[in-house]
């Protein structure tokens, strides 16, 4: 079937290269010729996730070639980590994603633990699991905002986006702030539910429920969204591994792979759910399959709520944190974030600082490696929506 | 001693002698702390003194419905004397005991003697007294009992 | 391209018609949600400037600053926190190491000013509209960022403990006090309130670096008797511990006891390094208890050959006769006095002053003279009776035991008096096997002893009496025995302030017959061995000294301390009198290095 702007369904990549993963140089073009354009996308640029830009060579609107600059957003959290308590470090780790702090406040809580040999009690496992899940609702909600205002949608846009902040209400209620929540902390979390939480909780997720529904309809159901999106940006199965593509990016493809499934943390081994997956693994494929895992992460607040014990202790007996002394140790810990493995690899000496920390976000395969290689033989047109269908967040590119 | 004036004389006369008295031992005291406590004592006597003083003016009333508080302390003790080595705790129980008998004095009196206004200065003198041993027998309290 | 797809999108109209998400005006106020964490809320006057919001702060945004209101305050810095907006990141972590619970977070988080200077204030201090708002993050209940609980410490339990002398408390081991130590915010308040000022943080710090020896050093600046104190101290330090406030308080006490412990006496000369050059001049100290000796200490240390005179054949005073060795071993206090001895400094026992040697003399032939001779006579209940000779007193049968005597107690006693020698005097008397009644005249809550020491005695059975006023004695039928006639007390307040005080009723009125009765209802002091004409020279009051700023007397050249020179009559309080002592006396007799440069 003939597309639009010159694709076809037939082959994974629509462009001339072929789908072996040579990494050999394109040819040096010759900007001087007058045939070419060399394009700046970003690092102020609506189209893109956060603060990056995309170097691209252009032929007419066809890109040749795709570089990506990072930087921006340097702001050494990594480094800035060294010369903290570890009780200060809590506070910091949440700025590493703006969108999805609170895998960094539990990644990292859960290597000091772990490092430490905490057992945190049951309860803050359950709290800690149901915020990780409201957290990914709120993630994925301004995601299909990007990804519709990617294409031209902004109805829906405006509707996620908005709903998303009921969503944070729910976060303010829970944990003292919006965006910044640090709520889990090494060795639990901060507090309980506040009274009448739940019943709140529940009505906003019924909401969700409407609201996706609806988003079906109007986006998903959408020739001029399925018209620009099907095909788009198709990434092979032989990408997979070589290129460490993780998360719904790699279940699109069909590879089921969850963390929250294959080692199951927190209290994730008592949730029903399963592993959604697709196979076009193109951008339409992705999106389809980011829905689905957000109705999925309604049901498992709802889950949370029913099945979590609303009483006891959740924190575990602390050392005190002024003078808070972590055994050496080493440590790689990871969770399942909406865009994949997250992980934090920690080394300790025994003082109060901690040695090392180092971040990994799938936004450093998603958006650098992956991005150059996807972007090449595409529209213009095309490169912002196809830079948010891998939905990637430079912030923890840059640590 | 049948009128108030009497009674006032009387009693400022005995405020005088107990000031007297404690001079009298503070002279023979053997050491000096023990002297500066005597002639403390002998102040409060002259202060009392000034107080009656004041009330045969007209200058001051007594106040013979107050409550005072009992606390009973120095009506178990045994009697000292008042040697020249006269302990703190001895010169204390003196003091106690001396505004005891005083208060004793004046309350048996007005129970003697009718409805009158005479009957109240009486009263009102035994009230005084009594509050002279609350101040003494306060002073024991904290000073002497201090572990009990 | 199927229709369907075309259609669908359309469904958008139907929202128009749907509530909009945003307000209508954007000017209405949304509050935060009650556990917002907006701007800080501080209630000075629970304060008590304890700074580890100051010291958690990985902003700087918290400065301690002075609060002229709260300065002086017992068991308080006199500072409050101040806080810097332009720093602050609201994560609250200052709200939730508070340890007096007084820092807390409004839900108010919108602040308009055109003076950049103002949000730079203290909170609590400065006014703010929202000091007194009722929402906003406070530390949940359930949430600790230090353990609230203190490490239990293993007693022997009492019924064990009455049928021996062996020390009661068997202290902590390393690994429990590395963990105690841990509790230690490190706030220096109990520096302050400490009568020696010992460096309580710096010394916990040592044994979470498993330093004792460097805890030993620190410990000996301040105090030379750490062995004793570690076991007996009245330890105001802990009852101004902001720990303590909402949990326990950190066990110095014990702390202070295990570092001793640790460090083998024989290893002290070489720790404490104390070199001593001799300065030709003499010092006699009257009386070998806790202040003579911290003194001797201090001003053998600074070079002056000091002579200690003590009456008894033992040095250490109360330490020694009034602290029953289940409390204080002796070779604990030995380990203390040996040390100070190991410097040169002399003591001559069985020399008492005003009999073996003039107290004129001393001031002849010494340089300066310091006296610290205590409260050595007990208090006489001054009832009638009392002269029977099976009425002893709580000091005697203290020192009886001490000295390894029989103290004739018999098997039924009855203790009169609610301190710690009436406490110490009872829980002997169990060890003799003797069923003990104490008689009280107040109620428990006001006994002047250790609230530890009142809680032991009960556990090792002395069943205490409160309100019970002794009236007389009386003789019974057997010669071995004596009656008490005692009356119930009503506690009345003293309109005047002063503790409450109690009313015997005498319509309420007990005899009951015992083998002895030990009264221990306080004692004074004994100043004999000053002569008549000497007293003159000083201001002696109720039998006690007002010494000066450097324990000086009226009298140049005489300084003095402990028990007879202060209010609080506790070991800590005479071994800083002592220590300050030696320090007045430098003064006096080499002004030069005093001098201002």
């Amino acid at each position: 079937m003939k597309l639009p702007f010159g694709r076809t369904t037939s082959s994974p990549i629509s462009t001339g290269h072929s789908a072996s993963l040579d990494f050999a140089q394109p040819e040096p073009v010759d900007l001087a010729s007058g045939k070419y354009v060399k394009l700046w996308q970003g690092p102020q640029h609506p189209g893109i996730t956060g603060n990056m830009s995309l170097e691209l060579t252009l032929d007419g609107d066809t890109i040749i070639d795709c570089k990506t600059h990072v930087g921006y957003l340097h702001r050494g959290f990594e480094k800035l980590m060294e010369r903290r308590s570890f009780i200060q470090n809590f506070t910091v780790v949440c700025r590493i994603a703006v969108p999805e702090p609170t895998f960094n406040e539990y990644l990292y809580s859960h290597a000091v633990e772990e490092i430490s040999g905490i057992e945190i009690p049951e309860r803050a496992t359950w709290l800690r699991t149901m915020n990780l899940e409201m957290m990914r609702l709120a993630s994925f909600l301004m995601w299909i905002g990007g990804q519709g205002g990617a294409f031209g949608q902004y109805t829906v846009a405006n509707w996620t986006l908005a709903y998303r902040d009921y969503v944070l209400d729910l976060f303010e209620e829970m944990t003292g702030a919006r965006i910044y929540h640090m709520y889990i902390v090494p060795g639990g979390v901060r507090a309980g539910l506040p009274d009448g939480f739940e019943g709140r909780a529940r009505e906003i997720m019924d909401g969700a429920e409407k609201l996706l529904d609806q988003i079906e309809r109007v986006m998903f159901n959408n020739t001029v969204f399925k018209a620009r999106s099907k095909g788009l940006a198709i990434i092979p199965p032989e990408m997979i591994d070589p290129y460490g593509i993780v998360g719904p990016n790699a279940r699109a493809c069909g590879v089921k792979r969850d963390l929250r499934k294959d080692e199951p943390y927190l209290a994730y081994d008592q949730l029903d759910f399963d592993i959604v997956t697709g196979t076009d693994s193109d951008a339409y494929e992705r999106a389809y399959l980011r829905l689905q895992e957000t109705r999925q992460c309604i049901s498992l607040i709802r889950q949370c709520l029913d099945r979590m014990p609303m009483d006891g202790a959740f924190q575990a007996d602390m050392p005190n944190v002024l003078h808070w002394k972590v055994p050496a140790g080493e440590t790689y810990v990871k969770a399942e974030c909406t865009r994949g493995e997250y992980g934090y690899y920690m080394v300790t000496d025994g003082s109060e600082l901690v040695r090392r920390v180092h971040v990994r976000g799938p936004s450093y395969t998603h958006a650098i490696a992956v991005m150059e290689r996807l972007a090449v033989g595409n529209n213009i047109a095309d490169i912002a929506g196809m830079m948010v269908s891998l939905h990637t967040y430079p912030p923890e590119i840059e640590r | 001693m049948n009128t108030v004036d009497e009674i006032l004389d009387y009693a400022i006369d005995q405020e005088q002698q107990a000031a007297d008295f404690y001079e009298d031992v503070a002279q023979r005291a053997e050491t000096a702390g023990m002297k500066k406590i005597l002639l403390d004592f002998s102040k409060e006597e002259k202060r009392h003194k000034k107080i009656l003083i004041d009330v045969k003016a007209g200058e001051h009333e007594l106040s013979p419905e107050q409550e005072v508080l009992d606390l009973k302390i120095s009506d178990y003790l045994v009697e000292v004397e008042a040697s020249d080595n006269i302990t703190y705790q001895d010169a204390l129980i003196i003091a106690m005991k001396k505004e005891r008998a005083a208060h004793k004095l004046y309350s048996d009196m007005a129970a003697k003697v009718p409805e009158s206004h005479l009957k109240e200065v009486l009263e009102g003198l035994a009230k005084e007294e009594a509050k002279h041993k609350l101040f003494f027998e306060t002073e024991y309290d904290e000073r002497v009992l201090m572990d009990n | 391209m199927n229709l369907k797809d075309l259609l669908s999108p359309f469904f958008v109209w139907q929202r128009a018609f749907e509530k909009p998400y945003t307000s209508i005006r954007p000017t209405i106020d949304r509050p935060g949600a009650p556990a917002y964490r907006g701007f800080h809320i501080n209630i000075a006057d629970t304060c008590v400037g304890c700074g580890s919001c100051h010291e958690i702060c990985q902003n700087h945004a918290i400065d301690m600053v002075a609060v002229e209101e709260y300065l002086g305050r017992e068991g308080d810095s006199g500072l409050r926190p101040r806080f810097d907006y332009g720093r602050c990141c609201w994560c609250g972590l200052c709200v939730d190491i508070c340890t007096a619970a007084s820092l807390r977070m409004s839900n108010e988080y919108a602040w308009i000013s055109e003076d950049p200077t103002v949000f730079h204030f203290t909170a609590g201090v400065d006014d703010k509209p929202w000091q007194d708002n009722e929402n906003g993050y406070r530390r949940a209940e359930g949430y600790h960022l230090y353990p609230p609980k203190r490490i239990e410490m293993e007693m022997l339990p009492a019924n064990e403990s009455v049928s021996s002398f062996e020390e009661v408390v068997k202290g902590y081991s390393e690994e429990q006090a590395k963990k105690e130590a841990d509790r230690c915010v490190e706030c220096g308040i109990c520096v302050a309130t400490c009568p020696a000022h010992m460096d309580v943080p710096d010394y916990i710090h040592s044994i979470r670096d498993g330093n004792y020896e460097k805890g030993l050093q620190l410990m000996y600046r301040t105090n030379p008797f750490p062995a004793t104190c570690g076991r007996i101290c009245t330890r105001r330090c802990e009852s101004v511990c902001p720990v303590g406030i909402l949990g326990e308080p950190v066990a110095i006490r014990w702390l202070k006891r295990l570092i001793v412990d640790q460090v083998d006496a024989s290893d002290y000369q070489r720790i404490l390094a104390d070199t001593i050059t001799e300065n030709g001049k003499k010092i006699a100290v009257i009386g070998a208890g806790p202040g003579g000796m911290s003194a001797a200490y201090y001003l053998r240390k600074k070079g002056y050959a000091v002579t200690v005179f003590e009456a008894q054949e033992s040095a250490g005073g109360m330490l020694r006769y009034g602290v029953p060795s289940y409390r204080l071993p002796d070779n604990d206090l030995d380990k203390d006095i040996d040390y100070i001895v190991s410097l040169g400094v002399e003591i001559k026992y069985n020399t008492a002053i005003g009999k073996d040697i003039k107290f004129e003399q001393l001031l002849e032939n010494y340089d300066a003279v310091f006296m610290s001779t205590g409260l050595s006579v007990p208090s006489s209940m001054r009832i009638h009776g009392e002269d029977h000779p099976r009425v002893l007193s709580g000091l005697q049968v203290l020192a009886d035991v001490a000295n390894g005597r029989d103290p004739g107690i018999g098997k039924k006693v009855a203790v009169i008096g609610g301190g710690n020698v009436a406490m110490d005097a009872a829980r002997v008397s169990r060890r003799f096997d003797a069923e003990v009644t104490i008689l009280y005249r107040r109620r428990i809550s006001e006994m002047p002893a250790d609230e530890e020491e009142i809680h032991e005695s009960q556990e090792e059975g002395c069943r205490i009496v409160q309100q019970a006023i002794p009236v007389e004695i009386v003789s019974a039928d057997s010669e071995q025995q004596v009656a008490i006639r005692w009356g119930e007390a009503e506690m009345v307040d003293d309109p005047k302030g002063g503790r409450p005080r109690p009313v015997l009723q005498e319509d309420r009125m007990h005899t009951d017959t015992y083998d002895s009765i030990i009264s221990a209802i306080g004692q004074g002091s004994n100043l004999d061995y000053i002569s008549k004409e000497m007293h003159e020279e000083f201001a002696i009051e109720w039998g006690k000294f007002t010494p000066g700023e450097y324990q000086h007397t009226t009298l140049e050249k005489v300084f003095v301390g402990g028990d007879f020179a202060n209010s609080t009559a506790d070991a800590i309080s005479a071994i800083e009198d002592g220590h300050h002592a030696a320090r007045g006396i430098d003064r006096y007799l080499n002004p030069a290095a005093y001098e201002e440069k």
